[in-house]
């Protein structure tokens, strides 16, 4: 059985994939560092809605992933690290609200409520946040990376919504471009009037 | 370009005019000081940093605004309380643009509103933001305080599309009693500047452009945005930044240009050391703007670039 989604990691960002088998992920939150390849996947994660939703999209995509590794300088304000810990300790509400962040805005928008469950399942969270020691960050790494079998489901894939065009209801002309060209605002359509 | 059917407000900031129709007034322009990594921050809880450095931003801020007329406010960002009241005791000696009072953590915010009513520059101040997360207290805070001026952010961190967006600044969310809108007049802000929120690139960057046409056809409000955090959180362009600086800071900095041919007023436009590259830019787009619009008869304000370059 496959344990990696195709295409992994499945979501783009300030972080760099490794060995895809590894066990670990490392969440170097508002720091940088450079990668250590035994990892799965390394990079930062400064806001606490769509930064902590592609740490979750990456790791649920591969099942390899047993840890999380929290390090580094937490994101001041938005406060990711104390809001990826609160997603794993305690989920989030049907807004989408994470139960018991602090950080600013702290909302999972476009991830199922199944998906956090399967995150919070899959992984044990290591909450060395404040850690920027590289040789000790590596060394937790070396001691987890192959401890550990792949989770047992599989891997959880996503794909781009499409959206579709819905013509509006009703127009109006908000915005005038010529004497007989208009543009409702909404709709965002412009067309000619007679 | 076009003209908007609604009549368009007119925000008067300690005599900072934004809004309007396109070509009408030049966009209002905010750089950042104090930001996260800000090299001249020393401290940045306790808000120390270098202030002959500091200086001479704001004053090479204030002398590209004198030169192409497009007014500007002070962007001061900082993470609490205690850095904000000395950002802002500085900033109000050197300058006297108004300024925007920004912290991701209320406390700080909440703090800074009570301190400027206390200290008389209520008037000068611009609260950024009144947001989905606001809360009874911070309602509060704003009531009581001096403050008559804020951001109010569009962002919907639960449903960031066009709808979700012009939603939570009409009529909130689920678990809201009414739109943000309706809250920033009870906390009395007679200056309601919009930003629709900018999410990064892949994430709806564009759709702020279009609640900028939206919400001023809807509302008639002043709108604008920081929208330079579209393409500084592009990883394919930090990736070339390592090659070529430059190329990452001309696209930085002619992002303005997007937000103000989509009918912006005011455009936070990120680090204020790009103050002499940015001014140039929004200026040259104010002018073709309002040449657009001749034909409606919209007559540019005196300040405009178009009467000051041209």
């Amino acid at each position: 059985m496959d344990t990696v989604s195709e295409k992994w990691p499945v979501t783009k960002g300030d972080f760099s994939a490794g060995n895809p088998k590894s066990c670990i992920a490392v969440v170097t939150l508002a720091s940088s560092m450079p990668l250590f390849e035994k990892a799965a996947i390394w990079g930062s994660c400064k806001t606490e809605n769509l930064g902590a939703e592609k740490v979750v999209m990456n790791v649920v995509s591969n099942c390899n992933i047993r840890y999380v590794l929290l390090c580094g300088g937490e994101s001041r304000g938005h406060l990711a690290g104390q809001t990826l810990k609160a997603l794993y300790e305690n989920g989030i509400d049907e807004d989408g609200r994470i139960l018991g962040s602090e950080g600013a805005i702290p909302f999972i928008e476009n991830l199922e409520i199944e998906t956090i469950q399967r995150f919070r399942q899959q992984v044990e969270l290591i909450d060395r946040t404040g850690l920027t020691d590289i040789d000790e960050i590596y060394s937790i790494v070396d001691n987890y990376h192959d401890s550990e079998k792949p989770f047992e489901a599989s891997p959880i894939s996503f794909r781009k919504a499409v959206r579709k065009y819905k013509p509006p209801e009703s127009i109006s002309a908000d915005i005038l471009i010529s004497e007989k060209v208009v543009m409702d605002a909404f709709s965002g359509l412009i067309y000619e009037i007679a | 370009m076009f003209r908007f059917q609604k009549d368009q407000k007119i925000a008067n900031i300690a005599g900072v005019k934004i809004g309007g129709n396109p070509g009408e007034l030049p966009t209002a322009l905010a750089g950042t000081i104090f930001y996260e990594g800000h090299d001249i921050v020393e401290d940045a809880n306790e808000g120390l940093f270098d202030r002959k450095i500091a200086e001479n931003l704001l004053n090479s801020q204030r002398a590209s605004s004198d030169e192409t007329g497009n007014p500007c406010l002070v962007h001061i960002f900082g993470n609490t309380g205690q850095a904000l009241r000395n950002y802002i005791d500085f900033v109000s000696e050197i300058t006297d643009s108004p300024f925007l009072i920004d912290s991701p953590d209320p406390l700080a915010r909440m703090a800074v509103a009570e301190y400027v009513s206390e200290i008389g520059l209520g008037d000068r101040a611009v609260y950024n933001s009144i947001n989905m997360t606001i809360g009874e207290k911070e309602r509060k805070v704003l009531k009581d305080s001096d403050i008559d001026s804020s951001i109010v952010l569009g962002f919907n961190a639960m449903d960031s599309g066009f709808k979700g967006r012009m939603q939570l600044l009409e009529s909130g969310t689920s678990s809201m009693d009414k739109g943000l809108i309706d809250i920033a007049l009870e906390c009395g802000m007679c200056n309601i500047l919009i930003d629709p929120g900018i999410t990064p690139m892949g994430n709806g960057s564009g759709v702020s452009l279009r609640i900028t046409l939206a919400a001023k056809a809807k509302w008639g409000l002043p709108v604008g945005s920081g929208i330079h955090n579209a393409p500084s959180s592009w990883e394919w362009l930090r990736d070339k930044k390592k090659h070529d600086p430059l190329v990452f800071k001309m696209c930085d900095i002619a992002s303005a240009v997007m937000q103000q041919a989509a009918a912006g007023n005011f455009v936070l436009y990120g680090p204020i050391e790009n103050a002499p590259y940015i001014f140039p830019v929004a200026a040259m787009s104010d002018i073709m703007i309002y040449e657009s619009a001749e034909e409606f008869e919209i007559e540019p304000a005196s300040s405009h670039p178009f009467n000051r370059l041209i």
